[in-house]
């Protein structure tokens, strides 16, 4: 549990000084040093137009990270307000919600996304909108099932009958309870945020060029593959230890509050 | 268990005229005509401004997004997909050109998954917690952490660059599929093997086996008739996640391998802003979908009677 903390801390410290720890500017062209292998001067090497790609993976961070932060928290707002209408709202309003989560369900989320953010324009604010409105399902499903559960606890039947309106009682009664499962829910769909993005990126519907996304890099390097292997390593390698580092630490959270909830 | 059936049919119905209804948004909104998009879809690509006037006329697109859906919808119902916006090419011979190569490299992949995740996680369950299963589930965590198109990047370079086993772009022969197969594959194993394992685990303390097995009952037919069909459970309600995971997949996969297939027709389509043939792919999975799950509902309830018609 310790040790994956640690790991998701430097992660994120790695993506917020970034730019501070990146030796050069990640969009800076240096022709004559193109497709460098790894030396002194480049520790990972450059790219095909010269850019440093140690600094580009440092600012890469802040794309793929910051994005999927602010991805994981719009469809968790999504969700959680469509999870806890349902619940709240009367028989009709939790059927209508719920056809809707599934009609959202009814389509492999990756592929909805590339759809929407490809019909929209390539760019960062389509790849924004098209991971949100594709991801907020799983939240409103695991809310309204607690909600359910706790509709018939006795302080909720209490307030209700005391007069509090809905949102005071989704305020005060049900997100206090929510917000551990929420949580792990939410480590989940951070690490698919962060996949998400890469993959977009590399099919060219995501964050464009110059900017240093992960998967536009992989893209890029895709193309001198058997030039620069190694130059096809390195965005990877970014994605697969940021996203092991978030699932273990979404596992540990899990575990933990089991573990917590069997002492009750 | 009629009533069920039919209130899960009923469901299906809702959820695909919803998504019907955002395809259409969807395409309504999109930057560009949509007045051309419907054209387009209808007749050939060979347009002239009275044509798409006259749509737009007959649509009522300059009145209501209702009208406009009905229209759009009703060579839909009939399946009739069009022609394509930048080849003048019915829409449907060649979507179904697309499905024959994407459906056997996704069962392919799901074969493969299996294979690997099936055995991986009855060794793994033998001695939970022991070196084996911490092996196993360290292995499984990381394979759901690599991208599958890095992966086949990964494969590419050692396989065809490096070892030249074997082909890495194209389709033309059987060869051509085994690694797109084997990207893909391993993806499913990794997802796969973690829900296997909690399936067998949850099935083996189940209340009632010890005394099966005092009866006499031998760890064989225990494992048979009690376990097997208990851990089948979780695996097959979340089938349909995994043919979402499938389906994802191959539209990378198909990308990085350079194959043929709905994946590759998909971004064809959306870079060439080919409306008819975006809509007819969206239109499709979505059917599949609904139908693999409704499948899916259908068979959760055969093989575990306890969940009704309540707990959909």
């Amino acid at each position: 549990m310790r040790s994956v903390l640690i790991l998701v801390v430097c992660l994120i410290a790695l993506a917020v000084l970034g730019p501070l720890l990146a030796p050069y500017d990640p969009t800076a062209i240096d022709i004559p040093n193109r497709l460098s292998a790894p030396n002194a001067t480049f520790p990972l090497g450059t790219d095909a137009l010269g850019r440093d790609i140690l600094s580009r993976l440092l600012y890469g961070a802040r794309w793929s990270l910051g994005l999927a932060f602010l991805i994981s928290l719009l469809s968790l707002t999504i969700g959680t307000a469509v999870g806890l209408l349902a619940t709240l709202g009367g028989k009709i309003a939790d059927w209508s919600l719920m056809r809707a989560t599934d009609t959202f369900l009814a389509f492999p989320e990756l592929v909805a996304a590339v759809v929407i953010a490809g019909l929209m324009g390539a760019g960062t604010w389509s790849l924004i909108f098209a991971l949100s409105v594709t991801g907020w399902m799983r939240y409103a499903r695991v809310v309204r099932g607690i909600g359910l559960s706790l509709q018939s606890r006795g302080y909720v039947v209490q307030a209700r009958l005391a007069g509090l309106p809905g949102w005071s009682i989704a305020r005060w009664h049900y997100l206090p309870s929510l917000i551990p499962s929420l949580t792990v829910v939410w480590t989940g769909m951070f690490s698919r945020a962060i996949l998400g993005i890469s993959a977009l990126g590399f099919l060219g519907f995501g964050v464009q060029p110059p900017n240093p996304e992960w998967g536009a890099m992989l893209l890029d390097a895709r193309v001198h593959m058997r030039s620069t292997p190694l130059q096809m390593t390195w965005p990877g390698v970014a994605v697969v230890i940021c996203v092991l580092a978030i699932n273990l630490a979404g596992d540990a959270l899990r575990d933990a509050l089991a573990k917590e909830g069997s002492h009750e | 268990m009629i009533k069920a059936i039919g209130g899960l049919l009923l469901r299906a119905v809702v959820v695909l005229s919803g998504t019907a209804i955002l395809t259409f948004a969807l395409l309504w909104h999109a930057p560009g005509d949509p007045a051309q998009a419907i054209a387009m879809a209808r007749f050939d690509a060979l347009l002239t401004e009275d044509v798409i006037d006259q749509v737009r006329e007959e649509v009522g697109l300059n009145a209501n997004f209702w009208q406009a859906f009905w229209a759009w919808l009703g060579p839909l119902l009939r399946f009739d997909f069009g022609y394509s916006a930048v080849t003048g090419r019915p829409v449907w011979p060649d979507l179904w050109a697309a499905m024959t190569y994407t459906v056997p490299l996704a069962l392919a992949g799901l074969a493969i998954g299996l294979a690997v995740s099936l055995p991986l996680a009855v060794l793994a369950t033998k001695r939970p917690g022991g070196l084996l299963d911490r092996a196993a589930v360290g292995v499984a965590s990381l394979g759901a952490a690599i991208p599958a198109y890095w992966l086949g990047l990964l494969l590419i370079l050692l396989f065809a660059v490096q070892l030249r086993w074997l082909p890495a772009m194209g389709a033309r022969t059987t060869a051509h599929a085994i690694l797109p197969a084997v990207t893909l594959g391993l993806g499913v194993a990794a997802s796969l093997t973690r829900i296997i394992r909690s399936g067998i685990l949850e099935a083996r303390g189940q209340p009632f086996l010890p005394a099966i097995q005092r009866r006499g009952v031998t760890e064989r037919a225990l494992a048979r008739d009690h376990i097997a069909p208990h851990a089948a459970i979780p695996v097959v309600t979340l089938f349909g996640l995994e043919l979402a995971f499938l389906l994802e997949g191959a539209v990378l996969v198909e990308v990085i391998f350079g194959r043929p297939g709905l994946g590759t027709f998909l971004v064809q389509a959306i870079v060439a802003r080919d409306f008819p043939h975006v809509q007819a792919v969206v239109v499709v999975t979505a059917l599949a979908f609904v139908v693999v799950n409704l499948l899916i509902d259908i068979i959760y309830r055969v093989i575990d009677p306890r969940i009704g018609a309540e707990n959909a």
